[in-house]
């Protein structure tokens, strides 16, 4: 029985922790405002005739080509877009005192860029439009705690690739959660868009466009007249995708389905080597039990009647061995709050389906020391001692 | 109308040079409300007889009527509901299931007809009541002694009223207290109306029958009707009753034991012995029947 513990344990803790994510990623998602839409390089999605996702290619948005300045332009234009804001990531390490913060990005933006992400500045301002070619700079809350070593290292200066930059505001920190397909803006240093062009010898690439439409009811509609807009500029191509929230959500979540997936398939060897465990423990107690049996069928017990009471014993044994991995899982659970930032979450349908095939494994697993019992001749049971 | 009746039922084990006859070619016929005692040296036949007439086993050869249906044809299924209704068993080492109460173990047969659990406990402990051991329902096997667990293995044979009781030794483990009580109350049966069977090796017991069988390898010996109270001065010689040959006597290590004996004395013994067996007429094993 220890076996199905253990299994349904695992496979019910995986998929909670998964749950958890994405219910972490729904939330973060929904931080950046639900009238968001990202425009990227690459065909991340399949849509159909009506614009609904059909297929999501994960790894398209590997090795591809960048959105460009006209794209830029392009989205800015179309209709019922509010404003439009590129994230360019640009080559260097920021440097300060002798330290390197180098897990960070570096992004070349504009002005828009606290609107469109829908996170504050908490210390200090944005750079605004005539501030375009300044070198100034705003960083995340990590970049000023591991670079600079203080939370609020306003007018300090640091340098990116030989160049002098001043820290001019820190942004409030964004919520995070493990696995997003986004960046961790909380490493990032946000330059003026034409700086980080000119840092680059106008090599930078946009890595994203972000669009907020003026109404967010009408989300969807800019989203559809973004995408047409940019397919006649890319001569037909579909080279790019355009994301509103909710199906960024779509594409995280199947990320994190197939992980949760595999995770979830290598517990459930184990459930299946507790039926194993089942099996035997009955082989054993069959044996032990023979003159029982013979006792049972003399005093007129049919086969079926025998059967019948080993496969109800395998499905308690797999049946409580199921409800206490459940138990233990809610507690794994709780210690996982604690200890990491991990929020799982046990949802019933997990549950359900656990105990289910729980009962399953070990009605499986007990058929054959049942049917060994059942047939056993009366006779020669009797004798056995 | 003969409750049971054997035709001719022969049991034969493994084949080629190695079978063995455990019963040979068997023809009974049991009224109903008798109570028969099956005596014979081990290996006669008794307990395969008991286990064809139980229905636990099927003879090789032959015909198997009981209450006048023939038993050739149940499956298993069938058989094991004959079992259940028509034949209660009671064993020698009383068989009773060491981790059920004794009022679960005698409600048993109940369970396996489909009754409900407070139905069913209230008959056995009916039953319980009726041979006298109520005050031990809730007692676990292991704490009754011999005696009261043979009698808990009556009351659970009896449970269904069944037409046939076999009981295969039923005081082989007990004393001779226990004995008396347990054979008091298979008497008691049989004067309600029972059939009841019983092997054993003990030849007073066959006072509470009314008939009695010999049965020696295989076949049967003698079968002949006994007043109740009485026992029949056969079943008290049947030790010297049954037939040698001298391959008995030498497999017995007899004539080794008389090489080691002066010759004289030797002589003497064995012509004593020679005086109570009966004549060569027995030595034929085939149809030894009668006289």
């Amino acid at each position: 029985m220890l076996g199905i513990i253990i299994g349904v344990l695992s496979v019910v803790t995986a998929v909670s922790i998964g749950e958890g994510v994405k219910q972490q990623l729904t939330g973060q998602i929904n931080k950046f405002g639900e009238d968001l839409i990202t425009v990227q390089p690459g065909k991340t999605v399949t849509r159909d005739a009506s614009g609904q996702i059909t297929n999501v290619n994960l790894f398209s948005s590997f090795g591809t080509t960048s959105l460009t300045e006209a794209d830029l332009e392009v989205v800015r234009n179309s209709g019922g877009v509010r404003l439009a804001v590129p994230l360019s990531p640009i080559n260097g390490i920021a440097e300060y005192e002798g330290r390197q913060f180098s897990q960070g990005i570096i992004l070349g933006t504009t002005e828009a860029a606290p609107e469109a992400l829908n996170q504050p500045v908490q210390y200090g301002a944005f750079f605004s439009e005539k501030d375009a070619n300044q070198n100034g700079v705003v960083i995340g809350t990590r970049v000023a705690q591991e670079l600079f070593q203080e939370n609020v290292p306003i007018a300090k200066t640091l340098r990116i690739r030989d160049q002098t930059f001043i820290v001019r505001g820190v942004f409030e920190e964004f919520e995070n959660s493990p696995l997003t397909p986004t960046l961790d803006y909380n490493s990032a240093i946000f330059m003026p868009y034409s700086v980080g062009k000119e840092l680059t010898n106008n090599q930078a690439l946009i890595r994203e466009i972000l669009a907020k439409p003026t109404n967010v009811a009408e989300t969807e509609a800019v989203a559809g007249s973004i995408r047409t807009a940019l397919l006649s500029a890319h001569a037909g191509q579909e080279d790019f995708t355009v994301l509103r929230q909710e199906e960024n959500l779509a594409v995280a979540g199947n990320i994190l389905d197939l992980v949760t997936t595999v995770i979830a398939g290598i517990a459930a060897i184990s459930l299946i080597v507790g039926g194993i465990g089942i099996m035997n423990i009955m082989f054993v107690s069959v044996t032990e039990r023979t003159q029982e049996i013979g006792i049972r069928k003399a005093i007129g017990a049919t086969n079926n009647q025998i059967l019948s009471q080993f496969l109800i014993e395998a499905l308690m044994l797999s049946l409580i061995g199921g409800i206490i991995g459940v138990l233990m899982s809610g507690l794994a659970n709780y210690l996982l709050r604690i200890f990491t930032n991990l929020t799982p979450v046990i949802t019933l349908p997990v549950v359900g389906v656990s105990i289910v095939v729980a009962v399953v494994v070990g009605v499986i697993f007990g058929v054959a020391p049942a049917l060994r019992a059942a047939r056993k001749n009366p006779i020669d049971a009797l004798r056995a001692v | 109308m003969a409750i049971i009746e054997l035709e001719e039922v022969s049991k034969l084990y493994g084949f080629g040079d190695a079978t063995t006859v455990a019963l040979d070619e068997v023809s009974l016929k049991i009224e109903p409300g008798e109570f028969v005692a099956i005596m014979g040296p081990s290996g006669s036949g008794k307990t395969t007889l008991m286990n064809i007439i139980g229905l636990l086993d099927r003879p090789t050869h032959g015909k198997y009527e009981l209450g006048g249906k023939s038993v050739a044809r149940l499956r298993q299924s069938q058989q094991a509901k004959a079992r259940r209704d028509s034949i209660g068993f009671i064993f020698q080492s009383f068989n009773l299931l060491p981790r059920l109460t004794v009022l679960d173990n005698v409600a048993l047969p109940l369970a396996y007809k489909g009754m409900t659990q407070v139905r069913r406990q209230k008959a056995a402990s009916k039953m319980l009541e009726r041979i006298g051991l109520l005050e031990r329902e809730y007692y676990m096997p292991r704490h009754l002694s011999g005696g009261q667990a043979q009698r808990v293995a009556i009351a659970r044979a009896l449970i269904n009223d069944p037409k046939i009781v076999i009981a295969d030794e039923p005081t082989g483990n007990l004393d001779s207290a226990s004995s008396r009580l347990v054979m008091e109350l298979l008497a008691d049966i049989h004067k309600t109306g029972n059939t009841i069977l019983m092997v054993t090796h003990n030849p007073e017991l066959t006072r509470y029958a009314s008939r009695v069988i010999f049965m020696h390898d295989g076949s049967i010996m003698e079968d002949m009707q006994s007043e109740i109270g009485e026992v029949p001065d056969v079943a008290r010689r049947s030790m010297y009753f049954m037939p040698r040959t001298t391959e008995e006597d030498d497999l017995a290590g007899v004539s080794a034991l008389m090489q080691a004996i002066p010759e004289s004395e030797a002589k003497k013994s064995v012509k004593e012995k020679k005086k109570s067996v009966k004549p060569k007429k027995y030595q034929s094993r085939k149809k030894g029947k009668g006289k």
